[in-house]
Parts: C-alpha cells; structure tokens; sequence
C-alpha cells in the first residue's frame, strides 16, 4: 500500500464516487459528496459480508453503541465493505443494523481504493477487498483515522475505540 | 483439461469432460476439486450470476430445492449450485434457504470455473466484477450429459430445475 488516508485528508473527491447503500428499509445509491458533506460520519471498512469478525463483533458493536455515538454529535455511521448491494442488503438484513449503521455497498473498490485502505485478499478466496479501519470524518476532512495491523484483528476500529477517541 | 488461452476458448459442451477446478465450500479453507465431486457420480450442476440477487433467490435455487426429492428418485448423487461469490457469502445464502444437504453451495470466488466452461458474464457495472452465466448440466462421471445455458446470462428459461428435471 502506497498510502492510507491520514488526519486533515478529504474523502470527497472533485468527481463523486457512487455505491449503493442499505438504510434499513431499501437500497439507495448514494455518492461521496451525499454521504460526507456537512455531516460528522464515522466510516468502518469489513473485510467482508458473512465473514466471522466482521458478523460477530464489528458490526454488532456499533450497531449497540450507535446511541452512544448520536450523543457525541455524528450523524452517521457507515460501514464500507467490498460486496456487491444485494449482498450487503442481505448481510445487514440478518444482522439488523436498521436505521442506525447504514450499509455501504464498494463492488469494485473505488471508494475503498481512494483512501487507500484495500488489501488484497485473493489467496484467502476473497479478492481485493477493504481492510478493516475507522474513521472519524468531519464535513469530508478526516478527523482520526484507525487502522487495524491485518484485517482479521479488531482493535483499533471498533466501536469502543472510536468512541474512545471521541470523548 | 479446458485450454483456456483466449484464442481457443470454446463453450463447454455435451460431450466434454468437464474442468478439474478447485471450489469452495463453507470457507476459504473448504477447498474441494470438482474431480472429485465428479467421480463415478451422477451430478445435477447448476450455476447463476449471484448469491442473493432477485431471480437466483426467487426462482433459481428454490427450484431446485423444491426438486431435491425428484432427482434423488432419478439417481442423481449430488445436486451442486455455484456463483461466483466467496464461500461465507454462498454458505450463508445457503442457510438462508435452509438448504442443509440438500445441495451443496460451492463458491468460485475468482470465476475460474466459469473462464474454464467460457460462460463468464461480465456484471461489473451491476454487481462490481464478472460473474458466471445462469446454466444447469447433468454431468455423469465426470462427462457433460446435458448442458442448458441461458444466452443471455441471467434469463430464467431453459436453466430452471424442471426442465433438466425432466431430460433425466
């Protein structure tokens, strides 16, 4: 990886990338711009849907503290993984993210790519997927960035963490 | 083997061996080789564009899951779906229809069987990367038997369970 996206970056870039994304009731496209702009959003990259880590503890996490998040001023919680939407829908469906985590489809990783966080998990049978991190991200500009050392660990990126870095 | 050099790929046909490729089961540890699902078995094959997607989850597999019992009575060993999906992806779609044993979801997460058989779908615009066309074979040992592609990738037609259902 040449570079991950660090403090005081922007994530919107001039021409917006578009996805897919899952709110809890439809899938909706949704772009950089409509996704960052003027809002306070904590984004958390999966290395994917139905993988064990990522169904068992990350999204779990902040599916139960997105209260606590609300309080602390963000507006949304997104989490990016490289799969296509129906996938997504189907993974956010079973976990019952809701309204709270909004579930971003990244198929070809161009979201993902832009701030740097792929990984390239094709020996694992899964292809180029996103790394798991967490960012805070304040009207577009990066505020923190977390990234975990490997895609299987959660640490750095989970709920608990960011909310540590919010207080 | 399928030569897959660009230049002589053909489709697969009634007739062929079909491919020695390695697939996914359960996980990315759950690799299985499609010779040895083949060997000395009667086996029902069907694969489609994508896990979860509409047509695949509303009429695809439930065909076929419906028609388990049916092609049992006709011999068939084992009843196969593949997608060009990751293997927690397949397995949880799976489960999701409640499959069991009934059929055995194998993923080709990087669409070798479906460059091996020439029926890869490019869905890049729609669902991010190329896919596998909707098809369904009757294979016995190892030999294609029967082989019904819907040309268009993705209709629901000749691939359907009853029709192979009643080629047997």
């Amino acid at each position: 990886r040449f570079f991950s996206v660090a403090a005081n970056a922007s994530v919107i870039p001039s021409t917006p990338i578009k996805m897919k994304a899952f709110n809890g009731s439809e899938t909706e496209d949704i772009n950089t711009s409509q996704l960052f702009t003027d809002k306070k959003v904590v984004v958390f990259g999966v290395p994917g849907a139905f993988t064990p880590v990522c169904s068992n503890q990350h999204v779990p996490g902040f599916i139960e503290k997105a209260h606590s998040l609300a309080s602390l001023g963000i507006d949304t919680i997104a989490c990016v993984s490289v799969n296509d939407h129906f996938v997504m829908k189907a993974w956010a469906e079973k976990l019952n993210t809701g309204p709270q985590v909004l579930m971003v489809s990244d198929p070809t990783a161009e979201f993902t790519k832009s701030i740097g966080m792929d990984v390239d998990l094709t020996a694992g049978g899964l292809g180029v997927r996103s790394t798991r991190y967490a960012m805070v991200v304040d009207n577009g500009t990066v505020k923190q960035v977390m990234k975990e050392d490997s895609p299987g660990a959660l640490d750095a990126s989970s709920v608990d963490a960011v909310l540590a870095k919010l207080k | 083997t399928v030569d897959t050099h660009a230049n002589n790929i053909m489709v697969v046909k009634v007739g062929d061996k079909f491919p020695d490729v390695t697939l996914f089961e359960g996980s990315p540890a759950g690799a299985v080789k499609t010779s040895e699902i083949l060997a000395g078995k009667k086996v029902v094959l069907f694969a489609l564009p994508g896990a979860f997607t509409p047509g695949c989850s509303k009429t695809h597999l439930p065909g076929y899951i419906e028609d388990y019992d049916q092609f049992k009575a006709k011999g068939v060993d084992t009843i196969v779906c593949v997608s060009v999906n990751d293997p927690f992806v397949m397995a949880a779609w799976g489960e999701s229809f409640k499959v069991g044993d009934k059929i055995r979801m194998l993923a080709d997460p990087r669409g070798e069987l479906a460059e091996a058989l020439d029926v890869v779908l490019d869905l890049t615009a729609v669902l991010g990367n190329k896919r596998s066309k909707r098809y369904s074979m009757l294979i016995e040992d190892g030999c294609v038997k029967h082989f019904n592609l819907e040309e268009d990738g993705g209709g629901l037609t000749c691939s359907l369970s009853n029709n192979l259902l009643s080629a047997i």
